[in-house]
């Protein structure tokens, strides 16, 4: 099994980008749809009805967006109703609720990414960029629970030692504090064995290789240049159409140019959900012969 | 071959005025077993330390040190980095990183190895140490004693010619422990391995090491074959405290011919020239009905909901002016009931009486107040100020019941092990408890110690308070317990006072009454082994 999931985390991040970058700075409403299309594809495939709190949030989020344009913004020639001596207008709401659906989109995108994203991942493409970066990126993910858990021990002694109550505010502000510091004290004295031990094993005698259990394949290979090619070719394709919302919302002609850069950026946001599919049928082919 | 060469080394800490090393010279041969011991503060960090140049202490210093021919400091850089590894006494500061596998990769990287070669060396590595289920796991989900394995193994990855080891088992219970040591011990059979090693339980460490080496107040008492070294104890008292038990005992019935140095050879040594007419000593009577203390009825506990027990319908007593030690392995939830006894959690189902008073019926703090106390595992989250007695005066602690003056004016952090669980230990007393629940109290503690902190809760308890004590330290236990429990999957599985509690276990038990056993009933320490041989005498056919 080899999910999108497990694609090298570098060409899962080359495709976030593209997908979300050419619908974050393009302002046409047909790319945003695809995108939105393409997220939420890509979060049910990936999550079925699993952590499906987000789509109680997301349509809150949407209908957020999508009505502050119309209350805020008043441009627009189509009056649909006056509220507060303020027109609303029908071109203000459009343009809201095409924001809406990028913001969308964008949510459902980083939600994947942030589930796919484990910490090795980050740490991975953190360490294509500085291998020093990546160590206190992997120092940091252990001090920062090591830190939790030594507060909550300190916390534990102190209330069995009875030194503050927990019905007084004042009280348990000051022992908070002093579990604060004291946390600083104990870190920077154990920090010094850390230290210790990181010298002891040749840390700054020079250059740094740095090791990662990610390698790349010819299908990571294939999607980053896909996402760049793809990426490219959609604004190539569709840099002529212009939208225009104020002060009346146009379409715009659109030819098979204009067609064919649509149907290249939607095979781009839909490429994960085919190759999780593909996965499953896979998968359970494979399976059938065990 | 020598591979390890210590000259007159001498020195001096900035702004002491003794030295801490003074004229220590040695020398060892590639793959020999070194076993380093002493007090604490007779500078056996001190000159661990220095055999490492990165982590050689500042100060002044003279005489030379070599490694492999070349003088320490003038190895460089990655020689010295690679040729002698160094693991410290505290598995989880040492580690690095987040995950295991990238713990294991830190020191190879740090030597610019590319990554095709160190994904190889640490699949090795892993597969050797036996950690492969541990690779992609964060470095916190483990255990002590996992986490101390892979410290070693993160230093075996850059593949040593000399292991310095300072107290590696001073965290860890005594299965982790052995299992530790005998990894050491397979290191250094396998792969010809230099291993030098300091301690406190030298249980394991001196039946198999090559020479021991005995440091006292800075300079070398004694270095050589460990028959001949221990054999030579007499009038060190503080080094005779940490030797194996057949060693003590050796001392105590002032053994002639070759000192024993384990249990196998113990016991061959005690029917070999002692009879056991008398197989027992008097039995201590059994004290009446008394008062209950602490009373767990059918307590049930789980951190989460979807998590097995942690207590399991535990149900015990513990009684009033009574020292009792719970017993039990790793992860049996002895912990936990003290946690629970304190009313730091709270169980979900069952009763926990204190002097006969529900829990919840100890309102506003008042369980704190002269009633209960808890000494935590790690003593270091007792303290919160700057000086032990800032920390004493915060609490308002009177007279102590023990001697620490020459502590008071230390930061609690700069203590040794031992004086932060006295000084730990001054401070929890200052609530003058009724009821005090000990969490493994001996943990990290030289022999020295041990014994102090037996004397002072012997003391206490005659002074009325209650003592209940989570700990592995059977030996500890046998000094100082009036009963035995054994916990085991979340309950107590059975109690006694200490001598028929050990005597009924086979295996958890005392190495002087597994040297004992079936040729004298029912002992327990080596005191009592050696009044014992005494009654005794020597064989009549000997």
């Amino acid at each position: 099994m080899r999910t999108f999931a497990d694609f090298n985390p570098i060409a899962v991040t080359v495709w976030f980008l593209a997908v979300t970058g050419l619908a974050m700075f393009s302002s046409d409403p047909v790319i945003y749809v695809i995108a939105l299309t393409g997220a939420v594809l890509l979060y049910v495939v990936r999550n079925g009805r699993k952590h499906h709190g987000i789509h109680l949030f997301a349509p809150v989020i949407f209908l957020i967006t999508a009505l502050i344009n119309p209350l805020v913004s008043h441009n627009g020639g189509t009056v649909l109703f006056v509220m507060n001596n303020n027109p609303v207008t029908l071109e203000a709401l459009i343009y809201g609720v095409c924001t809406a659906v990028m913001i969308t989109a964008i949510l459902y995108l980083f939600k994947s990414y942030s589930q796919i994203m484990t910490s090795d991942r980050l740490l991975y493409v953190f360490g294509m960029f500085s291998p020093k970066l990546a160590l206190i990126f992997s120092m940091s993910l252990r001090y920062v629970p090591l830190f939790g858990r030594q507060a909550k021990k300190i916390t534990a002694s102190q209330t069995a030692m009875g030194l503050y109550k927990d019905d007084n505010i004042a009280d348990s502000f000051r022992g908070g504090m002093r579990i604060f510091s004291v946390l600083i004290t104990w870190a920077l004295e154990n920090g010094i064995i850390t230290a210790d031990s990181m010298t002891a094993r040749g840390y700054g005698i020079g250059r740094r290789s740095h090791f990662s259990l990610f390698i790349f394949r010819t299908a990571d290979v294939l999607l980053i240049c896909l996402s760049v090619i793809f990426s490219v070719l959609t604004v190539y394709l569709t840099w002529d159409i212009e939208f225009v919302f104020y002060p009346y919302f146009k379409i715009p002609d659109a030819g098979i140019k204009n067609a064919v850069g649509y149907a290249v950026y939607g095979l781009m946001a839909v490429m994960p959900v085919f190759i999780e599919i593909r996965e499953v049928v896979k998968w359970r082919y494979l399976r059938s012969k065990i | 071959m020598e591979i390890l060469k210590v000259e007159n080394l001498s020195f001096t800490y900035p702004l002491m005025t003794s030295p801490a090393l003074s004229d220590v010279s040695f020398s060892a041969e590639k793959g020999e077993f070194i076993a380093v011991c002493g007090a604490t503060g007779s500078g056996k960090s001190t000159l661990l330390r220095m055999l490492k140049n990165e982590l050689a202490p500042v100060g002044e210093r003279s005489g030379e040190i070599y490694i492999d021919g070349v003088a320490v400091n003038e190895l460089g850089a990655k020689k010295s980095a690679a040729f002698t590894g160094y693991v410290m006494q505290n598995p989880e500061h040492q580690i690095v990183t987040d995950t295991v596998w990238h713990e294991l990769a830190f020191g190879l990287e740090n030597m610019n190895i590319p990554p095709e070669k160190i994904a190889g060396r640490i699949a090795e590595i892993s597969a050797y140490f036996g950690i492969e289920q541990l690779y992609l796991k964060s470095t916190h989900e483990l255990s002590g004693g996992q986490k101390q394995l892979l410290n070693l193994a993160a230093v075996m990855v850059m593949n040593p010619d000399i292991l310095v080891l300072d107290e590696p088992t001073a965290q860890l219970d005594p299965i982790a422990a052995s299992e530790f040591i005998s990894t050491v011990k397979k290191l250094n059979r396998e792969l010809g391995l230099t291993v030098i090693i300091s301690e406190h339980r030298l249980e394991e460490v001196i039946p198999v090491c090559d020479r021991v080496l005995m440091l006292e107040k800075g300079s070398v008492y004694a270095y050589g074959k460990p028959q001949s070294t221990v054999s030579d104890l007499k009038n060190k008292p503080s080094l005779l405290r940490s030797m194996p038990a057949a060693v003590r005992l050796f001392h105590a019935v002032n053994g002639q011919g070759e000192c024993p140095l384990d249990v196998c050879h113990g016991r061959a040594f005690i029917q070999s020239a002692f009879s056991n007419k008398i197989r027992t000593l008097p039995l201590e009577k059994k004290t009446a009905v008394r008062e209950k203390a602490l009373e767990f009825k059918n307590v049930m506990f789980r951190y989460e909901r979807d998590v097995p027990d942690v207590l399991n319908g535990l149900t015990f007593t513990a009684y009033k002016n009574e020292i009792c030690c719970i017993l039990g392995g790793n992860g049996s939830g002895k912990s936990t009931a003290l946690s629970a006894a304190a009313a730091l959690i709270k169980p979900y189902s069952g009763e926990i009486r204190i002097f006969g008073k529900k829990l919840k019926e100890y309102k506003n703090q008042s369980l704190y107040r002269e009633c209960l106390a808890l000494l935590p595992q790690d003593v270091q989250t007792v303290f919160l100020r700057n000086t032990v007695r800032e920390e004493l005066a915060d609490v308002g602690a009177g007279e102590l019941p023990f001697e620490i003056n020459h502590l008071l004016d230390k930061h609690p952090y700069d203590l040794s092990g031992g004086e932060q669980q006295l000084a730990a230990l001054a401070k929890v007393l200052a609530s003058k408890p009724k009821l005090l629940l000990l969490d493994e109290p001996t943990k990290g503690i030289d022999a020295e110690t041990k014994h102090t902190v037996a004397e002072i809760l012997k003391r206490l308890k005659q002074s009325g308070v209650t003592i209940i004590i989570v700990t592995h330290d059977t030996e500890f236990a046998c000094e100082c317990a009036d009963r035995c429990a054994m916990f085991f999957r979340g309950n107590i599985v059975s109690s006694d006072t200490p001598r028929n509690f050990f005597a009924a276990n086979n295996f958890y038990t005392t190495a002087a009454s597994r040297m004992t056993r079936g040729f004298y009933d029912n002992v327990t320490t080596v005191d009592e082994a050696a009044e014992l041989i005494e009654t005794n005498g020597t064989r009549e056919d000997a």
